[in-house]
């Protein structure tokens, strides 16, 4: 165990995203008390994927890795949508996950919101139709907020998260 | 005799089934009057996803089978509709009224069910999966998916292989590069051309990258997933340090269209220098961990692949090699030049799934750097001829297979099948000696692909 502090003492703080510091600066009060105010303190996430190539849920994943370290601004993903505040959404919206993307959302308290997340639940990435894919996702749900890429990377997802709590 | 996938094809009057094994490929024709054929899944276990698949694709009737319940068609899925014809033509249908899936189950005085998915807690892909429990202990469990099923084999017939390559690099997001290498070499069989030396490093560089992603992100998440969250930290600073890397290498963090045609200029110096610090990272990684006791407590025995079943379910990758079947398609002597390695462990554990992927991350860097080379040379793609082509790469999974058939210049039929439809038709039998709190544990050790399985 002690290779691992000295390792750790060496390592230091990873937690960077210099391009995003300035700006969750200036923002960052806005965020906390929109945050304090409609959410409590904290903003909950069910990410929920309808068919995507898994890419975009190795990017959310990697928005707790030590570089991005995501809950440190108060916003977390959880495991029930019964938690979540917000769904966001990934994937073609296929015919066999359909039901199951519409029953969770019905489990996410009032009030709500759907981000959407990728170029696939907008088809816009480079999937075509086919009768195994009900995309796109706003044909049924109400869509806030969408941040694109095919996949966004972790620092697109934050700034993504931040323009929607901006919106609302 | 190893098997490794079996397909159809709408022929007009007649279905052509093929069956790849390791050392043959046979064809079979079947009236469409009387679309049957025998099963091979007495034989050969894994083949029972492939027969209940086509039955839903094709209507094809699997005779002598112990299981014909549908596969890809979901309970709200229309009856009688077989998508693969070549005369279904429909871009759109309406879900079909409720219809019970019959579950594979044990019962018993005080066996009980639980069912998970198809979405779970965590960031992760849905899928089903049904236990029957005795208490804490796993009686059995059977894995369904299919739930992000997209209909890729259908999306992509009509098409130029130029435009099928950025549906195909997307078709799993973890293994894009190696399925980018089966077109690839596809691409070269229909053109009828070589490929250059230097371009083969340029991409075997590439996939080895990939593999290092994939693997450090799953050195992080399976101790994570017996509670020590250390490893996790450290596992995905270290897959994102090879991400950013594979993103100034590519342009693109999962090098989606990062396999063509035309050589890079590589500052090779300072990859050297980065593989290094990688292996430094990695060793470190490994010391550090292999001395924490009450982990390895967990990691030891759990999820136990005996060799026998290995075998008998015709398994790759990395859960053939944890349980010490020899079976890698690198094995080759582009690779053994370069390098290359076996790893392999003998007890089929979470533990050997753990220390197979560690052993092929240092592989993998020692390969790197024989990969390395400043070259920019390039080749141009001359026309496709039409034909049947089959190609193999090895993903950060395992062995992935797939199949090109072009007919007047346009895709005809696709088939691919990732090394998780093998895998995942194994999962069951690792759970046999464990309690049901263990199930992420083995799930995640193995790391199978969703989307890969489904297409
Ligand atoms: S948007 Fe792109 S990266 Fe995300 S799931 Fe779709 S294909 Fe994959």
């Amino acid at each position: 165990m002690m290779k691992f502090w000295n390792k750790r003492i060496k390592l230091g703080v990873l937690t960077e995203n210099l391009e995003l510091e300035d700006e969750i600066k200036s923002i960052q009060k806005e965020i906390k008390d929109k945050v304090k105010k409609k959410f409590a303190g904290s903003l909950a996430i069910r990410m929920v994927d309808s068919g995507s190539c898994n890419a975009c849920e190795a990017e959310c994943n990697a928005l707790s890795n030590p570089y991005y370290d995501l809950e440190r601004l108060g916003i977390y993903f959880v495991a029930s949508p019964r938690h979540a505040d917000v769904m966001l959404l990934s994937g073609l919206m296929t015919f066999n996950m359909q039901p199951h993307v519409l029953e969770a959302y019905e489990q996410i308290p009032e009030p709500k919101w759907v981000i959407t997340l990728g170029d696939c639940p907008v088809m816009a990435a480079p999937f075509e139709q086919t009768f195994a894919i009900n995309a796109p996702a706003d044909k049924h749900l109400k869509i806030t907020h969408h941040i694109a890429g095919c996949p966004p990377s972790p620092l697109e997802i934050m700034q993504g998260l931040l323009e929607f709590l901006r919106k609302i | 005799m190893r098997f490794i996938a079996r397909y159809a094809k709408d022929k007009g009057r007649v279905f052509e089934i093929i069956t790849v094994y390791d050392t043959k490929v046979e064809k079979e024709q079947v009236h469409k009057e009387n679309p049957v054929i025998t099963t091979l899944s007495h034989e050969h276990l894994a083949a029972l996803w492939f027969e209940r698949k086509m039955q839903d694709d094709f209507g094809i009737i699997i005779q002598n089978a112990f299981d014909k319940r549908p596969l890809v068609h979901q309970e709200q899925f229309p009856k009688n509709l077989h998508p693969m014809c070549k005369d279904f033509y429909a871009k759109e249908l309406e879900q079909s009224e409720f219809q019970p899936y019959d579950y594979e189950v044990i019962n018993g005085d005080g066996v009980f069910q639980v069912s998970v998915g198809p979405i779970h807690a965590g960031i992760i892909e849905p899928g089903h999966f049904h236990f029957s429990q005795a208490g804490e202990k796993m009686l059995h469990l059977e894995v369904r998916h299919f739930y992000k099923y997209r209909a890729v084999e259908k999306m992509l017939e009509g098409k130029t292989l130029q435009e099928a390559k950025p549906i195909i690099e997307r078709i799993s997001g973890n293994e894009s590069i190696a399925y980018q290498i089966c077109y690839r070499d596809i691409l070269l069989q229909a053109s009828q051309q070589e490929l250059p030396q230097a371009l083969q490093k340029r991409h075997a560089f590439l996939l080895e990258l990939e593999r290092i992603i994939h693997h450090l992100t799953d050195l992080g998440f399976i101790p994570n997933d017996a509670g020590f969250g250390a490893a996790l930290a450290l596992g995905s600073k270290l897959a994102e340090d090879a991400r950013r890397k594979m993103k100034e290498l590519t342009g693109h963090r999962f090098g989606f269209g990062a396999i063509d045609l035309q050589n890079k200029f590589v500052d090779t110096a300072s990859l050297h220098e980065w593989l290094d610090a990688m292996l430094e990272s990695i060793t470190y990684f490994e010391d550090w961990i292999t001395d924490i006791p009450s982990l390895w407590d967990r990691l030891d025995t759990t999820g136990h692949l005996p060799l026998k079943k290995a075998v008998k379910y015709d398994s790759v990758g990395v859960v053939a090699r944890a349980s010490g079947l020899a079976i890698d398609r690198r094995l080759n002597s582009f690779y053994l030049k370069h390098g290359f390695e076996l790893e392999s462990e003998l007890s089929g554990d979470v533990a050997a799934r753990f220390k197979v992927r560690i052993a092929e991350v240092k592989n993998s860097l020692k390969m790197m750097h024989e990969f390395l080379e400043a070259d920019e040379s390039s080749l141009k793609v001359g026309s496709v001829a039409d034909g049947e082509y089959m190609s193999f790469a090895e993903s950060s999974i395992g062995e992935l297979f797939m199949a090109i058939d072009i007919k007047e210049g346009v895709i005809e039929r696709f088939f691919a099948r990732d090394a998780s439809f093998m895998n995942w038709q194994v999962l069951h039998v690792m759970m046999r000696r464990d309690i049901i709190a263990d199930f992420p544990l083995i799930n995640k050790s193995c790391d199978l692909s969703y989307a890969g399985n489904d297409l």
